[in-house]
């Protein structure tokens, strides 16, 4: 057996031993009543708690509500042995009587997940749990008689004065309806601000919750104004209350499976049909009941909308991811209390992966077209920068020489001829840049002479080396021609900047109706595909032409980058 | 006395050659700054008459400086340039409380003494 098989185990005989327990003092009591009756009241509302605590810890053992559920169970199962006939057990007892109460307050306060979120939800739950335990003092140490006339004696009576017993028990009563005062306003604040799936999770126990709180405090206030002799009607209302949670508990919990199932499946059927308003998101966020869900989608090692913009994973928000083939296709972003139950976010991820593959081609297309706009203004931003820094700069600082050289022509001819000399190498310069400008947009020798004569003239310019393997000599449609001139002057710049190579090889093939565009180096390999935007940009260009780019780098081994561009 | 000049732009070259020009037509160039920030700073410590003020500066633009740097009655005066034309900045000259625009190209002590009257 292991650990979280055997501790559920023992649990329940643990509490199938106290019961029993208690059965036997309740049986042999000199005091109760109806013990027939206490007894299985008493029993029934223990061990359904204990069993719906054991049953909700083996579904989800990292969470704590099922054993916060149990120990409520036990505290209620110590109530019994306030039966017993020994005034030390019977005192022990009635200390511990009230237990049961903080460990519900505890449980509503760390409900659903388990742990208490709030440091004013844990001073709330410790001052529950002081009161519980202090409450009863007042009336033991003064020996006023606690619960009936027939009871023990209390074990711990220092005093006989029943007005200090009278004054400390309206005190503590006062505590405790505070208290019930501040914990039901909690809940409420809770409830505000709760979203809708939260809030389904969080109704039954948080209202069933409210009911027993209202309900103790008017037991309270009514023992308090009227004396021992209580409304029986209040702690039976409180008793029904108290006994019905485990039961609304396991019944929340099938009937979510039971609708989720359902979601599950009418969404597998769903996902058949065509499209609706709200496409695969609208169906997602029914079978999840969660409106505010969101679908992301993985596209180039991060993450985008379906419209292809860029977007983070929402901070505060749970997400759950979808994969298909063991591939990453996208991510469901859906409301934290939807974490309560993987198996059905696991489930509707499951069911979604095929639909959310569809969604997330679009999204890259539309991503590498935006890609494609934003290079284009990139390039304008780029030129319109060159421009005004080179070329331009230059014509001005020439026009302002030869003015300078007018003014110095009557009274220095020698200066003016040496601004006018300076002003010639400025001229060349400029154009020199202009034409380094024009080539970058398009290279004349391109659409002229075609791809064979451009790949020539790139060659000659590279800094260094390039062999020159074989490029058709027939022309090529322009696009095809403009993409693959492109992809090798790219490669021969990342080659010259980076790969610390001897040489350069370029090859273009036509193969299979395909340009087969291929340029290697000897260099240090490890380039790393997402460096910079220029090689994204080329995958964007040669994508719009339904090719392909295909990076090889392993480190060491040199670097082959090779297009695939049909003709 | 000759007009105090303060020339901002990036460009080493364009401030060597204005420099040269205006200074050969009769100005004193006093300094010079190489974006918005160092331009107000040098505005306040040499105290020109004239601020000539590159319109793009690598930190905030020429239209930012001429704001911050006219307005009071002892303010210089601001005389924007660019490589680009006027018409390319529509209403942000006259509303940056410069007296006037010259494109780069057509600098000259003439242009920027009719700005001056």
């Amino acid at each position: 057996m292991t650990r979280p098989t055997r501790a559920p185990a023992a649990l329940a005989l643990a509490g199938l031993a106290l019961g029993a327990l208690g059965a036997v003092v309740v049986a042999s009591s000199s005091h109760v009543d109806r013990p027939w009756l206490t007894l299985a009241i008493g029993l029934f509302i223990g061990e359904a708690w204990i069993g719906a605590g054991l049953y909700a810890w083996s579904r989800r053992p990292s969470n704590h509500v099922g054993l916060l559920m149990t120990w409520t169970g036990f505290a209620w199962l110590v109530n019994l042995l306030v039966a017993a006939n020994g005034e030390l057990v019977f005192t022990l007892a009635v200390i511990a009587s009230n237990l049961y109460l903080g460990a519900f307050v505890h449980l509503l306060m760390a409900y659903p997940d388990g742990r208490i979120r709030r440091p004013l939800w844990r001073r709330l739950v410790q001052a529950t749990y002081a009161l519980c335990l202090l409450g009863p003092l007042p009336l033991l140490l003064s020996g006023f008689e606690v619960a009936c006339d027939t009871c023990p004696q209390s074990a711990i009576q220092v005093t006989s004065d029943e007005t200090l017993g009278r004054i400390g028990d309206v005190a503590a009563s006062s505590a405790a309806l505070v208290l019930a005062a501040w914990v039901i306003w909690v809940l409420a604040a809770r409830w505000r601000a709760a979203s809708v799936p939260q809030r389904r999770t969080l109704g039954p126990l948080l209202w069933s919750g409210v009911a027993l709180i209202a309900l103790v405090a008017a037991t309270i206030g009514a023992q308090t104004i009227s004396g021992p002799q209580i409304p029986g009607v209040l702690p039976l209302a409180g008793q029904l209350v108290f006994a019905s949670v485990p039961f609304t508990f396991l019944a929340g919990l099938l009937r979510s499976r039971v609708a989720r199932a359902d979601a599950v499946n009418e969404l597998l059927v769903r996902l058949g049909e065509a499209p609706g308003t709200d496409g695969l998101r609208g169906r997602l966020a029914d079978a999840l009941g969660d409106p505010t869900l969101k679908l992301l989608y993985w596209v180039d090692e991060g993450w985008v909308r379906k419209d292809g913009r860029p977007a983070e994973l929402p901070v505060g928000a749970a997400w759950t991811p979808v994969e298909l083939d063991g591939q990453r296709v996208g991510a469901i972003v859906h409301d934290r209390s939807l974490r309560a139950e993987p198996e059905v976010l696991n489930s509707v991820a499951a069911a979604a992966g095929l639909a959310m593959r569809s969604e997330r081609l679009e999204a890259a297309l539309r991503r590498s077209r935006a890609r494609i706009v934003e290079a284009g203004l990139q390039e304008r931003r780029r030129l319109e920068r060159n421009l005004h820094d080179g070329a331009q700069q230059r014509l001005v600082a020439l026009s302002l020489q030869l003015r300078i050289a007018q003014n110095q022509i009557g009274k220095a001819p020698d200066k003016a001829v040496e601004l006018v000399a300076s002003a010639q190498e400025e001229l060349t310069r400029a154009l020199e840049e202009l034409r380094e400008l024009a080539r970058g947009i398009h290279p004349a020798v391109l659409s002229d002479r075609g791809l064979q004569a451009a790949v020539e003239a790139l060659a000659v310019r590279s800094p260094l080396p390039v062999k020159i393997e074989e490029v058709p000599e027939e022309r090529l449609p322009e696009p095809v021609e403009a993409a693959a001139y492109f992809v090798i002057a790219e490669a021969l710049t990342n080659v010259a900047k980076y790969a610390d190579a001897s040489e350069a090889t370029v090859a273009v093939k036509r193969v299979n109706g395909h340009a087969q565009v291929e340029i290697r180096d000897d260099g240090v390999g490890g380039a790393d595909p997402c460096r910079g935007s220029g090689l994204r940009g080329l995958a964007d260009r040669v994508g719009a032409l339904d090719g392909s780019l295909a990076l090889d780098s392993p480190p060491g081994s040199g670097t082959t980058l090779r297009a695939e561009i049909p003709v | 006395m000759d007009c105090t000049v303060l020339i901002v732009d990036d460009h080493p070259s364009f401030r060597a050659s204005a420099r040269v020009l205006l200074e050969s037509e009769g100005f004193h160039v006093i300094g010079e700054a190489v974006d918005g920030m160092s331009a107000v700073e040098e505005a306040s410590r040499l105290k020109p008459q004239l601020v000539l003020l590159d319109v793009q500066l690598p930190d905030i633009d020429g239209f930012d400086v001429a704001a911050r740097i006219t307005g009071h009655p002892d303010s210089p005066a601001v005389i924007l340039v660019s490589s680009r034309d006027s018409s390319d900045f529509g209403p942000l000259v006259s509303r940056s409380g410069a007296r006037g625009f010259v494109p780069k190209a057509e600098l000259s002590g003439e242009r920027v003494q009719e700005l001056l009257l």
